[in-house]
């Protein structure tokens, strides 16, 4: 909300500028800062006249010295007849810009240079007089800028208000806040009407059907008005609190609106049929065209005001245009009421409209207020407008509303809840200060009473917030909580992300956090099958970008596309990897729909190597690699399977990772179409694993195994083999034929080609034989190796080569 | 041998010039098997010294004993003279370009939030705060009634909320997490909860996916009070310095009293700058004690029991802390920018 400063100072009296803000801002105004509107002259300087005598060669000139504070005298030509010697000046020097956007030279003016400007009223933009130029007060000191000693603009006040404060929507509420919180007595504006028409209640009956919706309406006549324009000041306060200007009888009601907060609406009378204004729902089908030139269909969820035969308002929120007050309007018809802020805010919502009545009612207005903005917007209009006040008032009520009139609060609760020791006679005259008005009923306990223009206190918290927002929360002594120490429980699937996450870090990979929106085609675009889980992605109904409407359900799509706009960054080579839930369908409402994902893609790297690999890892064991080493570091035993099916990766290159019997990811390279689904035009891999699954599994403890000293001897073994069988099998045969006295075996050459027959491929095994008590012998190792041999060709076929 | 047959003195001295003179092993070889050598000058003179009268052999045989061992000893020095030195021509041949960089193994980079969240975490288990996490997709009850944000009250328009087809939303702050651990469970008890959160919401200021981080305590006696010194004591953790912290009033459903709290700006200690838009704070986040009625919600005696709850976004302390301009940076993925933290 914004309000003119120099508006409230007529209501209390303010501090300075920055304790009214700061006080406004720790007692809850959110961000209050005073604005100052109107240019810049934060380069202008008070300058001091130290010599003044005329020009040489031009008559009408002058020749001055000036004192602007920087310890030279400035010389400058200045055509003003008002200007003499002594005066303190706005100086503006070479160099600065003047509010029109000049930016000042130095210049010479009949033969003698001009080092600055002394400046007119008009010239800084401060009113369009131009009889002379600006003198500043005798005692302003040399060198200050401008802004500081002479008011250049309309000061606003700038805050935000919690929703719950809907009473200090108004000078009234701030200035209560004030008195609050710094200090002063509000001097509310006078509001009694002159009454000399004839009764209102000739020319109008009011009636209230929905007795729930509407506590009271009060409707005032004013007869014979001449709309017209506003006074200036009366145009210039609205605009400074965001108001237009419409004619001196709609800005009337504004003015009391931003005055006490009531919001007030302005019918044409004559317009009205029936001489009857009734507050009800709509009834389905009806229609109001509105202020705003939108015609709206209505429904019983409205709540409308009426005449004899149709609705002329949205009620609390917008009026209607048949009854819009205007040049040619005599006769008004002014409402003040107390609407439902369910109602009103519903009735807003339904229709898309925010407006300053609305907006005041959903937060809750005085609900004892609505007479007198009737009587203040009645003497206003008479006063800007002429014209009549009927004599009295015409009003109905409806339901009383439930609200919270007394509040017992128990002292030493309060302080319990602070950490502070008030005493009850300092806590009654903090509560008093907010208007809320006690009496003790027993030792230490206070009855409040709420006043009516506070609907958000209700429990004896509220109350205990009070007494701290005036006592200050900067006041309350700082403590440690003492309490009961429980061992510290964290979620196993929050410790093994972690765990992930080093581990990726370790393998050289970098960590990104993408939004979870996707696209419609991410399924497609991965080739999953019609009955792929994952298609069934759940979708926002308000998504922030059209074209993203749902959720991912696996973060495969936004690593590729991570990949792709790196890599169009001409970045040499992804690793990037990403923790997160992933949406999946609610199957029940057990849960599980959100399981833990971790995701990697890498890609194959497009330069040259300065150290020149003349055998570069193939880009699938690359990323098997990742996988299988932060496996083995979390404490999992994992079991690979080539062929997986997996749409979006290579058939050829890719396999699914199983720990504990059940499939916990999948490793590959991206599947070419998919590739180019995802414009990758550098071969890239991808790590998936379902941490949430993972962390179900059994893991293996770490354990220490004895190390022998004794040396090991190495045989190498090359066995020529049919060139479809699956190498990890071959070497799990080997460990498992060689006997206790196999350390390691490990294949370091695989060969096809000139010399080995079509069919058939060359693995080469490196053995390790190792006692842990004595060197082996020759004999025995051969005996080992001669195993191995047997079983390779009994088993796979195998011959050496 | 030598016509003239050179005294042992001459032989000597010469010896010790050619050895001196050897420009590389080789020749050294040469000049230590001329002297030296089986058929070398010592050798002869020893040879000679059969010549001699049986009373002089005695003498000359040390003296020519002694004489050979000199000049092999200069042959040794030279030797290793040689040696070093053609060590060091290697050496010098051999020198690389050392402002090449070197090859470790490409080193990983965890994400700016992820280094702050842990960061917070520590703190927090380190007075005994357990972690919990929530599910992102929340029913409205949890993340807006439970928390006493009734339907059809303006504090739902502060939280611009994703809505879910099924009527479920994107949850709008780490707050369910309170009303999921609260309810069912005994206090006293304390917990922290960090996590993602979703409000409808793309400026330059703001991202519709953010980080925060919840924490609560609940026991008999806990003030606000307490709670001002745990925060403080998070704020010296987080900057790596004492810091000053501003509450200020503000309105929370689901607290009472509330406090929305700012930390006096760490860039320029209030004098104002760019990263605190020239207030010398910066906004840290909202706290109070827990309302009553979120207590009821969770069967929770409010005439027992009281606690506190605060909650912050990670996001902008860790944009803070590595001097990240905008909050795009964290979600853009640009690895250009992952890989400086």
């Amino acid at each position: 909300m914004r309000v003119s400063l120099d508006w409230l100072a007529e209501w209390i009296e303010l501090p300075g500028d920055e304790e009214l803000s700061e006080r406004l801002n720790l007692g809850g105004f959110e961000d209050a800062e005073i604005e100052t509107s109107g240019p810049d002259l934060s380069a202008v300087v008070v300058g001091h006249v130290k010599e003044c005598g005329p020009h040489p060669n031009a008559d009408r000139l002058s020749f001055c010295k000036v004192d602007t504070g920087s310890g030279e005298l400035v010389e400058v030509v200045c055509g003003a007849p008002n200007v003499s010697e002594g005066q303190k000046i706005a100086f503006a020097s070479v160099g600065s810009r003047l509010p029109d956007g000049t930016k000042l030279k130095k210049t010479k003016i009949r033969g003698i240079v001009s080092r600055g400007m002394i400046c007119s009223a008009r010239e800084l933009g401060l009113s369009e007089e131009h009889d002379g130029i600006l003198v500043l007060d005798s005692e302003a000191p040399v060198g200050t800028p401008l802004p500081e000693v002479i008011s250049v603009g309309d000061r606003t006040l700038e805050f935000g208000i919690t929703p719950n404060r809907g009473d200090v929507t108004s000078l009234l509420g701030v200035a209560r806040e004030v008195h609050a919180l710094i200090g002063g007595e509000p001097t509310p504006p006078e509001t009694e009407p002159p009454e000399t028409g004839a009764p209102a209640s000739e020319a109008v009956s009011v009636a209230i059907a929905a007795a729930e919706d509407c506590h009271h309406y009060a409707a005032r006549v004013v007869r014979g008005v001449r709309v017209g324009p506003s006074p200036d000041h009366v145009v210039r306060r609205l605009e400074a609190a965001g108001i237009r200007s419409i004619n001196n009888v709609v800005d009337a009601t504004n003015w009391v609106l931003l005055e006490f907060g009531q919001p007030l609406h302005a019918f044409d009378l004559a317009t009205l049929h029936g001489g009857r204004v009734e507050v009800r729902r709509a009834a389905a089908g009806e229609k109001l065209a509105c202020l705003d030139g939108e015609t709206r269909e209505l429904d019983p969820s409205d709540l409308v005001i009426c005449d004899a035969e149709r609705p002329i308002a949205l009620a609390g929120v917008m009026g209607g245009a048949d009854s819009e007050v205007g040049e040619k309007t005599r006769d008004i018809l002014i409402e003040s009421a107390h609407f439902h802020p369910t109602v009103v805010r519903l009735t807003a919502r339904r229709h898309g409209l925010q407006t300053e009545a609305s907006y005041r009612f959903e937060r809750g207005v005085d609900r004892e207020g609505v007479l007198r903005a009737a009587d203040r917007v009645a003497r206003l209009i008479v006063e800007w407008a002429g014209g009549e006040v009927a004599s009295g008032v015409v009003a109905a009520r409806g339901a009383e509303p439930v609200v919270t009139r007394e509040i017992d609060l128990d002292v030493a609760r309060a302080n319990r809840l602070l950490g502070t020791e008030i005493e009850v006679a300092e806590a009654r005259a903090l509560l008093a200060r907010v208007g809320v008005e006690c009496r003790e009923i027993g030792p230490g306990v206070l009855t409040g009473s709420v006043p009516s223009h506070r609907n958000d206190l209700h429990v004896h918290q509220d109350l205990t917030e009070e007494v701290a927002r005036v006592y200050g929360y900067d006041r309350i002594p700082t403590t440690l909580p003492t309490a009961e120490l429980h061992p510290v429980a964290e979620p196993t699937t929050w410790q093994l992300g972690e765990r992930v996450r080093d581990e990726f870090v370790a393998a050289g990979l970098s960590e990104a956090i993408c939004l979870p929106f996707v696209p419609l085609g991410d399924s497609d675009a991965l080739r999953l099958a019609a009955d792929d889980p994952r298609r069934s992605q759940r979708t926002i109904v308000n998504p922030l970008k059209e074209e993203e409407p749902l959720l991912r359900t696996t973060l495969a799509p936004s690593l590729l596309r991570l990949a792709q706009q790196n890599l169009s960054r001409q970045i040499d080579a992804v690793a990037l990897f990403e923790i997160s839930s992933v949406f999946l369908p609610r199957s029940s409402e057990a849960g599980g729909a959100e399981p833990l994902a971790a995701a990697a893609v890498l890609s194959e790297p497009q330069e040259a190597a300065l150290w020149n690999r003349k055998n570069p890892i193939p880009l699938f064991f690359r990323a098997k690699g990742v996988a299988e080493r932060l496996l083995i570091q979390a404490g999992y035993v994992a079991l690979w399977r080539g062929q997986t099916e997996s749409p979006y990766l290579h058939p050829g290159a890719s396999a699914t990772i199983e720990v504990g019997g059940h499939v916990v990811g999948t490793v590959g390279e991206i599947h070419p179409e998919v590739a180019a689904n995802f414009a990758l035009d550098v071969p890239c891999a991808l790590i998936e694993l379902d941490l949430g699954r993972l962390e179900a599994q059994p893991r293996r403890a770490k354990e220490f195994h004895e190390v022998s000293r004794q040396p090991a001897a190495r045989r190498d073994l090359a066995v020529l083999l049919g060139d479809d069988l699956a190498a990890g099998d071959v070497l799990a045969a080997i460990e498992q034929a060689g006997g206790a006295d196999l350390q390691s075996v490990e294949l370091f050459d695989r060969y096809a080609g000139k010399g080995v027959p079509e069919g058939r491929v060359s693995l080469a095994f490196r053995l390790a034989f190792q006692k842990m008590d004595r060197a082996l012998t020759e004999k025995e190792v051969s005996k080992s190796v001669d195993r191995i041999v047997r079983m390779l060709s009994h088993r796979f076929g195998g011959e050496l080569r | 041998m030598t016509a003239d047959k050179p005294d042992l003195g001459t032989l000597e001295e010469r010896a010790g010039v050619e050895i001196a003179a050897a420009g590389d092993l080789h020749e050294l070889t040469a000049v230590r098997a001329r002297y030296l050598g089986k058929k070398g000058s010592v050798a002869a003179l020893l040879r000679s010294i059969g010549e001699l009268e049986p009373s002089e052999r005695g003498r000359v045989g040390q003296e020519a004993n002694a004489a050979k061992q000199r000049i092999e000893a200069a042959a040794a020095a030279r030797k290793g003279d040689l040696e070093r030195a053609g060590r060091e021509q290697v050496l010098a041949s051999q020198r690389l370009d050392v402002s090449l960089r070197g090859t470790a193994t490409r080193t990983g980079h965890l994400h700016p939030i992820t280094h702050v969240t842990r960061d917070m975490v520590q703190f927090f288990t380190s007075l005994g705060f357990s972690i919990e996490e929530g599910p992102e997709i929340e029913t409205e009850y949890n993340n807006f009634e439970a928390l006493n944000i009734p339907a059809d009250h303006p504090a739902r328009d502060e939280q611009d909320t994703f809505y879910l087809d099924d009527g479920r939303l994107l949850r709008t702050h780490t707050s369910n997490v309170q009303i999921r651990v609260m309810a069912g469970r005994k206090p006293p008890f304390r917990f922290i909860a960090p996590g993602r959160v979703y409000r409808h919401d793309l400026s330059p200021r703001h991202s519709p996916m953010f980080h925060q981080i919840e924490g609560f305590l609940v026991d008999e006696r806990v003030t606000f009070g307490d709670l001002k010194g745990v925060l403080y004591g998070f704020g010296r953790h987080l900057m790596g310095r004492d810091i000053e912290l501003r509450f200020r009033s503000n309105h929370f459903p689901f607290t009472e009293p509330s406090a929305e709290m700012d930390y006096a700006c760490v860039l320029c200690d209030k004098q104002g700058c760019a990263a605190c838009s020239q207030h010398g704070w910066m906004e840290w986040g909202g706290c109070g004690m827990i309302h009553p009625k979120v207590l009821e919600r969770c069967e929770i005696d409010p005439d027992r029991y009281q606690g506190f709850a605060f909650g912050m976004g990670i996001d902008r302390t860790a944009m803070l802390r590595y001097g990240i301009p905008q909050l795009r940076h964290l979600f853009e993925g640009d690895v250009r920018v992952l890989e400086q933290i």
